[in-house]
């Protein structure tokens, strides 16, 4: 019923069920954190899990502040750990 | 670019939400004869509540059979599929106004397509977006694994994810069970249930509510399972702690009395990789704060849309459904969304879809779930002592990095009378958020409680960030 896909995670491959979060892909494969804080840069991931906090923001295929709860997988997704605001 | 300009589509009603209220009410408007478009953020209808569940008949009925969750539902579906509902997911409306007589909402495509934009003109609007979990700060609640007890349920039933293999679920209210529940049946060990009040007392308040009973009975189930897993159900505890170095690595609780204030000698630490948490619910009143809606405060003293016996709000056309005008669970929300819809189609002179005996039942049901939110309230409310346990340097903003410190410094030393002054002193509320999370606890914290400091905290210009390219390009399309 449910497909397998596949997506990088700051390069590395990793396995996703098609239709998964983002967020439940990394959690999933291990991955508690994907971004840094932009004063004390302290590692965050999922928080409210419902897309109201921004807490979860990550960087998808360049685009920075995509809500990994809300987002889900596609294949070949390049994702990537998000530092701060996510423009460099 | 005059207002008077936008050339956009007209329908009679836009209903903001498709979870319980939103399908509720976009059946019944449709019923009557109304052109009706439906914004959801999720991917399908259901809301927080429903998601990623099949549409099963679980509701204690009362009422007639065809105004229950899983038949509107289908007949949602049915109506969808026939173009009589315009059912659009994955988009947000990041902005609404008025326009002459009409309401002009602005619509943006998901994360991923967010530069996607469209406008809508309605000639009524339901408001039906629901809420989401009430956090209350403390030392660690930022590190990761740390998150809200309905994101790890939306986790668990959206994506078929455990947060960790041993979850801790602290908090209030009968959702910690839910949620303990959800973990459990997915595989999840829960070393305890962390309950800041005495849950005993609800069973008969929620029994001495007609139609009540089914919901005590439902939390006795709910304790039975728990009971089956062995897991520990502790009343009167708190969370005082996360501890961990990038993620949470256990976590610090201890007994608190009947203000929340902690036993000395009684802090013990249980070792685990994830806590679900959450102290009842914030109703989501952006769109309707856009509109200049009046608020009130609601049972739970958090700020909820004002709305007369028939869900109109203080905006002429403008109805409110559903966890926005009061926390109430997942049955209120459904039956309010009867009313809205009844009531929108009355508003734009449609015959009326539901019978006088079928209003007048939906009606009986609003009162007996209204009771049962304050039972609820009455058994699970906030209590001060929590201010105890934030420390000065525990994060109060976690978008700005504000610490409860700096937001004391502003109440003591620079006069700051509410949540509005605080955020302008030290930016908690200022960031991507807009402070959906911290200001319902800054506004604690200070002791502020009063529908001005709330409402004032809870204006939002843009619902969500829009990108400035796509509304240059949106306006010279217009």
């Amino acid at each position: 019923m449910s497909r397998e896909t596949s997506f990088t995670f700051d390069g590395a491959p990793m396995a996703a069920v098609e239709g998964q979060t983002i967020a439940a892909a990394l959690i999933e494969n291990g991955v508690m954190s994907w971004r840094t804080t932009r004063f004390g840069d302290r590692p965050r991931g999922l928080f409210c899990g419902i897309g109201v906090c921004f807490d979860c923001l990550i960087t998808v295929n360049g685009e920075p502040n995509v809500r990994a709860c809300l987002s889900a997988v596609e294949p070949g997704d390049d994702v990537r750990t998000q530092a701060g605001d996510g423009h460099v | 670019m005059a207002m008077s300009d936008i050339a956009a589509p007209t329908v009679d009603v836009v209903i903001l939400g498709a979870g319980a209220a939103g399908v509720a009410a976009a059946v019944v408007a449709a019923r009557s004869g109304c052109r009706v478009t439906v914004i959801d953020n999720g991917p399908t209808p259901g809301g927080q509540y429903y998601r990623g569940a099949p549409p099963i008949d679980s509701e204690p009925s009362s009422g007639p059979r065809d105004l229950s969750y899983a038949e509107l539902r289908a007949e949602f579906d049915r109506l969808t599929g026939s173009g009589v509902i315009d059912y659009r997911s994955r988009r947000t409306a990041y902005a609404i106004s008025r326009h002459d007589d009409d309401f002009v909402i602005r619509l943006r495509g998901d994360d991923r397509h967010r530069g996607e934009i469209a406008d809508f003109r309605a000639r009524a609007v339901i408001v039906a977006t629901g809420a989401f979990d009430r956090h209350l700060p403390f030392p660690g609640w930022e590190l990761p694994g740390v998150m809200s007890g309905g994101g790890a349920q939306l986790l668990v039933k959206g994506s078929g994810v455990i947060p960790g293999q041993r979850a801790v679920v602290a908090g209030t209210g009968p959702f910690l069970l839910a949620v303990s529940g959800t973990l459990l049946e997915h595989g999840a060990h829960v070393p305890a249930i962390v309950e800041a009040n005495n849950p005993s007392r609800f069973i008969t308040r929620a029994s001495a509510i007609r139609g009540g009973l089914s919901k005590s009975g439902e939390f006795l189930g709910y304790v039975s399972r728990l009971a089956r897993h062995r897991v520990p159900y502790l009343h009167r505890h708190r969370v005082i702690e996360a501890i961990g170095v990038d993620r949470v690595e256990a976590v610090r609780i201890a007994r608190v009395d009947a203000d929340w204030r902690v036993v000395e000698g009684t802090d013990r630490v249980i070792e685990c990789d994830a806590l679900a948490i959450g102290y009842g619910f914030v109703a989501q009143t952006d769109l309707a704060g856009q509109l200049g809606a009046q608020m009130v405060l609601g049972a739970d003293g958090g700020l909820v849309v004002d709305v007369d016996p028939n869900l109109s709000t203080s905006v002429p056309g403008l109805f409110a459904a559903g966890e926005t005008t009061g926390v109430g669970g997942v049955e209120a929300a459904r039956v309010e969304g009867l009313l809205a819809g009844a009531s929108v189609a009355d508003h734009l002179g449609r015959p009326p879809a539901l019978t006088r005996r079928g209003l007048d039942v939906v009606r009986r049901d609003i009162a007996t779930w209204q009771g049962f939110a304050e039972a609820l309230h009455a058994t699970f409310p906030v209590r001060d002592g929590w201010r105890d346990q934030v420390r000065d340097d525990t994060m109060m903003c976690r978008c700005e990095e504000v610490r409860a410190g700096q937001v004391r410094e502003a109440i003591d030393d620079l006069g700051a009378r509410d949540t509005r002054a605080v955020k302008l002193f030290t930016r908690a509320g200022m960031g991507w958020c807009q402070g959906r999370i911290c200001s319902s606890a800054v506004d604690s914290l200070c002791g502020f409680g009063t529908t001005q400091s709330l409402g004032d905290a809870a204006v939002r210009p843009l619902v969500v960030p829009v990108p400035l390219g796509a509304l240059a390009n949106g306006q010279m399309e217009g």
